[in-house]
């Protein structure tokens, strides 16, 4: 078993370094810039003048303390929005990539069920996450110590933990388009442009009367400015994106079970 | 008991028939071809056989199993082996590694032998192959784990002349290891080198399955030939002869006609003459449609 998994898992492991060294150095480069921030502007002030949806959008809070700067900054930009359309543009080629090129021919031949095929090659995007993680949190630790503003490691650590079951979510609405679509781009698209109009909807519509329609994205399951700034985990939250990607993934497997593969 | 059975098989797409009603069984230890022209349906129905995409009604099986129900078909799978028209691998990945994978998940006990007789450079990137290479990745891919029966769709197409005889060679000693093997061509010549039957398919139809060699009987050779001099009256008149056309330029008379008689009989005739240049060749596919089978050869 995992076969395929360690296989895909092995292929992505060089982009999805490369992928940690460039968050690495996005989270190295605020941390240097938070010092002269902090005390040449005023950044409270600043907060103040921006739109109230602006600030409910990337959770503008506490922005002149180390955990609030960075909390939007790095985690509500860099991870909930670029990593996670990140992932589900990724996971969008992981099957439609296959049966475009026609790849998927000969893995359909070899004796191994399509629901095992759909969820190892959904399951070798889990270390390249992992890697991510792990790096990035490490330096940031580092980072924030180096400058003199060193963030809590509980809630570093939590807020990374608390990550991985958004990002799979996300990995997971690329992986139902990837195998609904037969063209990888076509995946791509759809799944990059579900999620962010899933953010939009979350961040739009959470001061207004219509905030409800925000539950579907995931987005609203994790809040790293609630994390960093408050110390509140949304342990329920996770468990809703962990169900989420569980039952996108089976509804996936069954749905390329019954595909005729062109 | 048939190793691959296909029974009634129909595949639509839409309005577009790919597939009607096709019915055959390839037996145990048997080279069986699948021959006809390119768009005819040899690889939609291969895909079928083999569960990549689920008839529109009739039913398929390799060795003993329903390959439409998914438990028995990896059961059949285990033990087969499949080479697909065109094969792509992972580009980025080097040929090692794609045996690798292959031989984690279904073993991979005639690896080494296999890549004796056909060496893609493994360690390369599959990205700088040349046609040719992948298509030797794809036939050590296809025996590696020792299969019982193998369905390969063009095999030979981008190997060189040296490899192509290689593989039939190859092929027909697998046959006797007995190994059954369903074989997709559109070249006739390939097919009747290592297959032992064969069953032509044009437009979604099957409209012959025959002994390989009672097809060549039938389809015979196109002669063509460059003799000195003109010829006398009567000549080629063979029992086996037809389209004959004779064409004299400045003392040479050039020579076709297409031959289904003895070859005795041919070489009697052609002794008569002084030839300056002599071409035998099987008569192209599409002829022996036409000439078999009536209507248009499609391309």
């Amino acid at each position: 078993m995992l076969e395929l998994a360690r296989y895909g898992a092995r292929r992505r492991l060089l982009g999805m370094l490369a992928l940690s060294v460039g968050l690495s150095a996005f989270s190295g480069l605020y941390a240097a810039f938070f010092p002269s921030f902090t005390t040449n502007l005023d950044l409270a002030e600043y907060v103040e003048a921006l739109p109230p949806v602006f600030v409910e959008a990337f959770g503008l809070r506490a922005f002149n303390t180390i955990e609030g700067f960075l909390a939007t900054e790095l985690y509500q930009f860099a991870w909930v929005i670029l990593l996670g359309l990140y992932l589900a543009y990724s996971a969008a080629s992981l099957i439609a990539g296959d049966v475009e090129s026609g790849r998927m021919d000969v893995l359909l031949s070899l004796p191994v069920s399509r629901a095992r095929l759909v969820g190892e090659q959904f399951l070798a995007l889990a270390p390249g996450v992992l890697l991510v993680n792990v790096v990035v949190a490490a330096v940031t630790w580092v980072a924030t110590r180096a400058i003199g503003y060193p963030i809590g490691t509980t809630d570093l650590v939590v807020v990374h933990a608390l990550s991985l079951p958004y990002l799979f979510a996300c990995a997971a609405i690329g992986l139902a388009f990837s195998v609904v679509f037969d063209r990888a781009s076509v995946a791509q698209r759809g799944a990059a442009g579900t999620v962010f109009a899933l953010f939009l909807l979350e961040s739009l519509l959470t001061s207004t009367d219509y905030s409800w329609a925000g539950a579907i994205a995931p987005m609203r399951y994790f809040d790293p400015t609630a994390i960093l700034v408050d110390g509140t985990y949304d342990v329920a939250g996770a468990a809703i994106l962990t169900a989420a990607t569980l039952v996108l993934v089976a509804a996936s497997q069954l749905y390329f079970r019954r595909k005729d593969v062109n | 008991m048939a190793v691959i059975e296909v029974d009634s098989l129909t595949k639509r797409y839409g309005d577009l028939t790919a597939v009607d009603d096709v019915s055959f069984d390839v037996e145990a230890g048997e080279v069986f071809g699948f021959l006809g022209p390119n768009g005819a349906g040899k690889t939609t129905a291969i895909r079928t056989l083999l569960g990549m995409q689920a008839p529109t009604s009739g039913g398929v099986g390799v060795l003993g199993r329903d390959t439409t129900v998914e438990s028995e078909r990896l059961d059949a799978l285990a033990d087969t082996g499949y080479l697909p028209a065109n094969p792509q691998f992972d580009a980025q990945a080097t040929g090692r590694e794609i045996l690798d994978l292959h031989e984690s998940i279904k073993g991979g006990s005639r690896r080494d032998e296999l890549l004796e007789l056909f060496d893609p450079p493994l360690d390369r990137d599959i990205r700088a192959y040349s046609t040719g290479n992948v298509q030797k990745l794809g036939v050590v891919q296809a025996f590696m784990h020792d299969p019982d029966v193998v369905v390969m769709d063009e095999p030979t197409s981008g190997l060189d002349p040296l490899l192509q005889a290689r593989f039939n060679d190859f092929l027909r000693a697998e046959r006797d290891r007995g190994v059954t093997a369903l074989f997709c061509s559109h070249v006739l010549s390939e097919v009747r080198r290592v297959c032992d039957r064969v069953a032509v398919i044009r437009e979604g139809e099957l409209v012959a399955v025959e002994d390989v060699q009672s097809l060549l009987d039938r389809s015979g050779k196109v002669v063509r030939a460059r003799v000195a001099g003109d010829l006398p009256e009567g000549a080629f008149d063979l029992a086996g002869v037809s389209d004959l056309t004779t064409e004299h330029v400045d003392g040479v008379t050039r020579v076709s006609l297409t031959y289904t008689g003895g070859m005795d009989a041919l070489v009697d005739e052609l002794d008569r003459y002084s030839l300056l240049e002599l071409d035998v060749e099987e008569a192209p596919l599409e002829d022996v449609f036409l000439q078999f089978y009536g209507g248009e050869a499609s391309a």
